[in-house]
């Protein structure tokens, strides 16, 4: 304690009082007592006073306050709606370009066909090792390589389009989950208020909060976002595969 | 490594199962199966003889650890070899899921190197 201890009684008062009580003037003295307690008791209860007003300001405040009711009812469940929003935009962006590349995969198995049927006939071409039925099975073959190819080209391009146009579930997923960042964010701020305003009560709160973190070392987390920085964790397959070997694997 | 074994594909986002099931086909493997948590898989894994178990660990549900463990724990499925494809990457985990006999264990994101380089050290092992 830094402050001055003050006495409830000065100096002056402590001697009148035991001056009436050696003289017996009992009404006298008490009167001093009452005196003194009084002045006391007046001091706590405008304490007292001060303190229910700023409680009685806070609640008022804190219900006056109608961005926490808002972030309840509305902002809350839209943040949910909108993560689910994100699965379901991700799934069906890895679906589509999965299925374009499924299709792709037949038509670059069927290139490599029509490649080798050409290729015995080509090779004697070039070794000038043809004859003439040989070349007209070569000429049918390489044009309807050709035929098709005009088409399987114009497949491919559309499925690799497909696949490009995939990708923008990134902007727009990218949007929604910034938005739940700054909800979080605004949330994180009105929960430092109210620990504030409650001071010293929530401090046991985050001593629990964090030995159950404590408990829970093998309990799922989900994918690591900042691997480098935090020494519980592998950073990448050969890490993984350090630490296994390191346990006989 | 013989190539019609029957594999257990455990994951609960269904594009990563899809992806693994591409990834199998890629190196030959085509007779695979899907589940999406370990309550599923387990029921699956009793009654069908499956050779070969890919799976999470993070799913609602039974998770990937907990079905490891059954998995060791069941005398008709023990031998069942089982490789946990997770995102989970703490050494506690790894350490958890190595004591708890699981044969490889790949973090996501994974490559399809990752994924041959992996299966081929298993079935090495075994043969």
């Amino acid at each position: 304690m830094s402050e001055q201890l003050e006495s409830l009684i000065s100096l002056a008062k402590a001697k009148e009082l035991v001056a009436l009580l050696e003289c017996d003037q009992i009404e006298m003295a008490n009167e001093i007592i009452t005196d003194i307690q009084s002045a006391s008791s007046d001091a706590l209860f405008d304490k007292v006073g001060v303190l229910t007003r700023q409680l009685h300001d806070s609640l008022e405040d804190f219900q006056l306050d109608t961005r926490i009711e808002s972030l309840a009812n509305d902002e809350f469940p839209d943040a949910r709606e909108r993560l689910n929003y994100v699965i379901e935009m991700t799934d069906k962006a890895a679906n589509r370009t999965m299925d374009a590349v499924e299709a792709c995969l037949p038509i670059a198995d069927s290139f490599n066909d029509r490649i080798q049927q050409v290729m015995p006939n080509w090779k004697s071409l070039m070794s000038r090792d043809l004859q003439l039925g040989q070349f007209k099975e070569l000429c049918n073959l390489l044009d309807d390589f050709l035929q098709v190819s005009v088409s399987d080209a114009d497949s491919l391009r559309q499925y690799l389009t497909e696949i490009l146009m995939a990708q923008d579930f990134q902007d727009l997923t990218g949007q929604m989950i910034r938005r739940v960042i700054n909800l979080v964010q605004e949330v994180e701020v009105k929960l430092v208020e109210m620990l504030t305003m409650f001071g010293e009560a929530a401090k046991p709160l985050n001593k629990s909060a964090e030995q159950i973190k404590e408990i829970s070392g093998i309990e799922a987390e989900g994918p690591i976002m900042n691997a480098s920085e935090r020494v519980d964790v592998v950073d990448g397959q050969n890490d993984v595969d350090d630490l296994l070997s390191s346990l006989g694997f | 490594m013989k190539k019609q074994i029957k594999i257990l594909i455990v994951d609960d986002f269904s594009t990563m199962r899809r992806i693994i099931k591409n990834l199998l086909r890629d190196l030959g493997f085509s007779n695979t199966y899907e589940a999406d948590d370990g309550n599923t898989a387990l029921p699956m894994l009793k009654n069908g003889d499956y050779d070969f178990v890919v799976t999470d660990w993070n799913m609602p549900g039974m998770q990937g650890i907990d079905l490891l463990k059954e998995i060791r724990k069941d005398q008709a499925l023990c031998h069942i070899p089982v490789l946990m494809v997770t995102a989970e990457a703490k050494r506690e985990q790894i350490i958890e899921a190595a004591q708890s006999g699981v044969n490889g264990y790949i973090i996501k994101p994974f490559t399809a190197a990752t994924l041959k380089e992996k299966l081929e050290k298993i079935f090495e092992r075994i043969q």
